[in-house]
């Protein structure tokens, strides 16, 4: 384990060693082993193991071998399934048509704006930018432009299966 | 297990993060209100702070958190810690910046020269969960020191 950084402290005493384990494996961009996991949340590996297995039991996690080494990786459909359940729980069909319109209207405003038609060629346009400030909001767009590409996938997946999603408990309301 | 070994989306990559420091802040004592923003769409995480507990009595205190998690798995993430309330601006940034060497700094609004200052800043951690911590602490320490 590492020499505390600023804000450990209050982390664990805020968190508890499986909250903490659950942050950092959730929050991985890439695969990685137990001792990493561990290192970063500041508790021992041992103590890290034992709750990523229960992790990977949740479906939280999913277990990745490479070369004999167990790397930890956050589940992509578990993120999905989470933002899914809140989205449902916030929205109702016709909110959750609104809301499609919303994001349809914000990516629409950038294709007319720059006149491309996704965020890859949107940043091929970032090649031919004058200014350095051109240059940071033409990137900062394509990225808020994924970002809400990926967000408008959930939306949709909860409008077309909402009658699915919603049954078991409108029938037992 | 089945599908493929592990594929990386940089999209979803970045919303789980988005999602991972909403959630961490929510932790933080001096956090009374975390929400994605614009609402419904989480391109931001923007949380509003009771600097009174830390002994700072700001009006408007306020975090707006941006992050995006690389173009390959292996890539540096990019992203900000803005700090504002009713007197300052400030924040810490990893991202590319004429003014600094690297992309670690800690940038502050001069009201008398009504221009930044900049300072490099090395985070002890690449990980979201960790940086919202180390952040919320500096940010302890910049509002002590005024």
């Amino acid at each position: 384990m590492t020499e505390p950084g600023p804000g450990v402290d209050a982390w664990t005493e805020q968190t508890s060693a499986f909250d903490r384990v659950q942050s950092i494996a959730s929050t991985l961009s890439e695969p990685r082993p137990a001792s990493y996991i561990a290192d970063e949340a500041y508790v021992a590996e041992n103590t890290a193991r034992n709750h990523l297995q229960r992790l990977v039991d949740l479906n939280v996690l999913r277990t990745i071998d490479r070369e004999g080494t167990t790397l930890y990786a956050p589940d992509p459909l578990h993120t999905r399934m989470q933002t899914l359940r809140e989205l449902l729980d916030e929205y109702d069909q016709d909110a959750l048509l609104d809301l499609k319109a919303d994001i349809q209207s914000r990516i629409e405003e950038w294709r007319d704006a720059y006149d491309v038609v996704s965020p890859s060629a949107l940043r091929e346009r970032a090649a031919r930018t004058d200014t350095a400030s051109e240059t940071r909001e033409i990137k900062q767009t394509a990225r808020d432009w994924e970002l809400l590409a990926y967000r408008l996938s959930i939306v949709e997946d909860a409008i077309e299966n909402y009658a699915t999603y919603t049954q078991d408990f409108e029938a037992s309301a | 297990m089945g599908g493929p070994d592990w594929t990386y989306d940089p999209a979803e990559a970045s919303h789980r993060a988005l999602r991972g420091i909403q959630h961490e802040l929510g932790r933080h004592p001096i956090v009374t209100d975390v929400r994605g923003f614009p609402t419904g769409e989480l391109t931001r995480v923007v949380a509003a702070l009771a600097t009174e507990r830390w002994g700072a009595d700001r009006d408007d205190a306020a975090l707006t958190v941006r992050w995006f998690a690389g173009a390959t798995a292996d890539a540096a993430p990019e992203f900000s810690f803005h700090y504002s309330d009713e007197a300052s601006d400030s924040g810490w940034h990893h991202e590319p910046n004429p003014h600094v060497e690297g992309w670690g700094h800690y940038q502050e609004w001069n009201a008398t020269t009504e221009e930044y200052t900049y300072d490099s800043y090395t985070f002890g951690s690449a990980n979201p969960t960790r940086v919202v911590w180390e952040v919320m602490s500096s940010l302890s320490a910049e509002l002590d020191a005024d």
